[in-house]
């Protein structure tokens, strides 16, 4: 083993009394490749005899073909009873980061400072025995999490509550869902008092309304003044949660701030690089008849510039081509607009407004025009056919069409709007009357 | 404590002898070595039932093997718990040995059967069973942390500490006294701490009679050495185990 340039405690306790986590300057390299064997060893040993050297991460052996870096020289604070999303794509160093939080790993140089107990619920239910009852592994789940037998009975009754698994609490827990199995770790994790907590990604178990109560149980948790990093590709509740946000990419920290703040620019990227490496060509497979098909669509602003998106209220022009393989007479062209998560927008047809061709035969072009798109910030994808002129047969349908997004504050919408608010932003104003007094 | 409680009870959950098989693997190897070594090599059990004289050597043997061997890959089938919490990582190869004590008390009611059946009673000397039982776990500890902290690098570690247990079974004084074997070898067995604990274990609970001081004191030497090595090694190692696991 190569001694790494560790300090000597690479875990000092926060003097500050206002940090809860202090990272500085900290590096992770991993080993890649094989795990070395024995044999590996004394061979190296024979050639350190011979006097050969062995570079422990040349490539020349192969099978220690050098490191990656999961984290390089991140250094930033959390504040005592702060809430923090840590958000990024995957691989970007935010599970290795939770992992040397809590300590599970060491850092190969810098420093990680904790203030107080740290649980990490990177998997529940980890310490779990299938074979024994949920009664017995609460007690053995919450001595892991260092509480003490006479803590537990105090919670137990809290702890079966929160996972809501009284009827099955003195079933081994081989016969517990998955789902079940997680609800249960994080009732015990939640009731171990712990004052930093570590969520990774934990939250997608379970359905609503335990999440909703798991969600609703950590945000008690930094009301009382407790840590907690909450790792999520779901901005929705990050923001929910979170105060800020630290943005990881490549192992290192590309922002940290104001959740709203983080969030958007975020969402824009990860968007921007969606629409960006969408595919052009159409689906291949589609139903419908045939006669008449689109060849390609493409999205254009009022400015003609093509994109994949779009601030709120800007114009959206739909650029259609179609070769009809036959004469067809009055086909309609529809254009429709499906929000991602909550279904259709809107649907629009030739027919109902503009051009409707008495006959196509070869190719043609259609153009569809939303002027001042009121849509609310979030990801479309657009749906596109051809009818008979009753629109009772279809020639060609493409149900998943380019996606695109609205983006904009520019707007003056709020980026990644509540679901609650809505699909369309219209405007709007209240006026207020008392009642005239008898 | 936790743990081993989970071991303990996992290991025995959902099986109808449960804690009954803890005695069934040495009272078989005593069938056994009655049979080969009293019946057919006539091993001499200086004068104590041959049984007995084997089953005081067996249960501590098989305290240590088993410890040894659920030790060794301890670390590795509790993977889940290492790469994901944190705790002083030493409890998983300590609850491993914990669970076998108690193993070790259940075999050891069986031999108390046994005395009362072959009508032998304790000595005073039987007051120093503290004294082995310690040197026992002290050494299965020193041992199952080296070889648990090592396999979790080198997977080679388990496959050699199976064969080593099968040869040291013989190497240690269990199915034959040390008294049978050749003076010239005698301080290669010294280096054995399991065979003053065996050996031991036999002269106060058989025989009634004193332990071999001298071998008492050099493997109580070494075991305090093997055991503060194994410990400092083990906690210099921990700190890469959810890397490399």
């Amino acid at each position: 083993m190569e001694s790494p340039a560790y300090l000597d405690e690479p875990y000092p306790l926060i003097r500050s009394t206002n940090l809860a986590i202090h990272l500085d300057g900290v590096t992770k390299r991993y080993r890649t490749g094989r795990s070395r064997t024995l044999v590996d060893l004394i061979a190296s040993g024979v050639d350190g005899l011979r006097g050969r050297t062995t570079e422990v991460h040349s490539t020349s052996r192969g099978k220690m073909d050098g490191t990656i870096l999961a984290l390089r020289d991140v250094s930033f604070e959390v504040p005592k009873g702060a809430g923090l999303g840590v958000i990024g794509r995957n691989g970007a160093g935010k599970t290795t980061l939770l992992k040397l939080i809590s300590r599970v790993t060491w850092p190969t140089s810098g420093r990680v400072r904790v203030a107080g107990h740290a649980v990490s619920l990177i998997e529940l239910g980890a310490g779990f025995h299938p074979e024994l009852t949920g009664r017995e592994n609460v007690y053995l789940g919450g001595g892991l999490f260092g509480l003490t037998k006479r803590e537990i009975d105090t919670h137990f009754d809290a702890i079966v509550h929160f996972a809501d698994v009284e009827r099955l609490i003195d079933t081994p827990m081989k016969r517990y869902s998955s789902g079940l199995y997680a609800r249960l770790g994080f009732a015990v994790a939640i009731h171990s008092r712990p004052d930093i907590v570590l969520v990774d990604e934990v939250l997608s178990v379970g359905d609503a309304a335990f999440r909703r109560r798991a969600l609703e149980a950590l945000r008690q948790l930094i009301t009382d003044g407790k840590t907690v990093l909450f790792i999520s590709h779901d901005m929705w509740n990050v923001r929910r949660l979170c105060s800020d946000i630290l943005w990881m990419e490549n192992g290192g920290v590309r922002a940290y701030g104001p959740a709203s703040e983080i969030a958007e620019k975020y969402m824009n990227e990860v968007n921007v690089e969606a629409l960006a490496n969408q595919a052009t060509a159409l689906q291949s497979h589609r139903s419908g008849t045939g006669e008449v098909r689109y060849l390609a669509v493409d999205l254009h602003t009022d400015s003609g510039a093509q994109t994949g998106l779009l601030s709120a209220g800007e114009t959206l022009i739909v650029r259609a081509t179609y070769r009809a393989h036959q004469r067809v007479a009055a086909p309609v062209f529809q254009v429709a607009i499906v929000d991602v998560d909550s279904g259709l927008v809107i649907t629009t047809a030739t027919s109902k407004a503009g051009d409707v061709p008495a006959m196509v035969e070869g190719d043609g072009q259609i153009r569809c025009r939303f002027e001042h798109l009121p849509l609310r910030p979030r990801q479309y994808v657009l749906r596109l056919s051809i009818t008979d002129q009753h629109q009772l047969g279809s020639y060609d349908v493409v149900t998943a069409g380019p996606r695109f997004a609205v983006t904009g504050s520019g707007g003056g919408v709020d980026n990644l709007a509540d679901e609650e608010d809505g699909l369309v932003s219209l405007p709007f104003a209240f006026t207020h009357a008392e009642a005239p007094k008898a | 404590m936790n743990l081993t409680r989970r071991e303990v009870m996992g290991r025995y959950t959902q099986s109808i002898f449960g804690i009954g098989w803890a005695i069934a693997q040495p009272l078989a190897t005593m069938a056994v070595f009655t049979l080969v070594f009293s019946r057919l090599a006539a091993i001499p059990s200086g004068g104590a039932p041959y049984p007995l004289f084997a089953y005081a050597a067996l249960v501590p043997w098989f305290f240590f093997s088993t410890s040894v061997n659920s030790g060794t890959l301890s670390l590795i089938t509790y993977r889940n718990i290492v790469t994901k919490t944190y705790f002083p990582r030493e409890i998983v190869p300590l609850a491993q040995v914990g669970s076998r004590l108690v193993d070790l008390a259940a075999s050891a009611g069986l031999y108390a059967l046994l005395m009362i059946y072959y009508g032998i009673g304790l000595g005073p000397w039987a007051l120093l069973l503290p004294l082995f039982i310690v040197m026992l776990v002290a050494f299965a500890v020193g041992v199952t942390m080296v070889t648990s902290a090592v396999n979790v690098f080198y997977r080679d570690v388990n496959p050699v500490v199976q064969i080593g247990l099968q040869l040291w079974l013989y190497l240690t004084p269990v199915a034959y006294p040390l008294s049978v074997v050749d003076e010239r070898y005698h301080p290669f067995f010294m280096l054995n701490p399991l065979t003053a604990i065996v050996e031991g274990l036999r002269s106060i609970l058989v025989f009634g009679r004193a332990p071999d001081w001298t071998l008492v004191a050099v493997s109580g030497a070494i075991i305090v050495v093997l055991l503060a090595a194994s410990l400092v090694m083990f906690k210099r190692m921990d700190k890469y185990f959810a890397d490399v696991i």
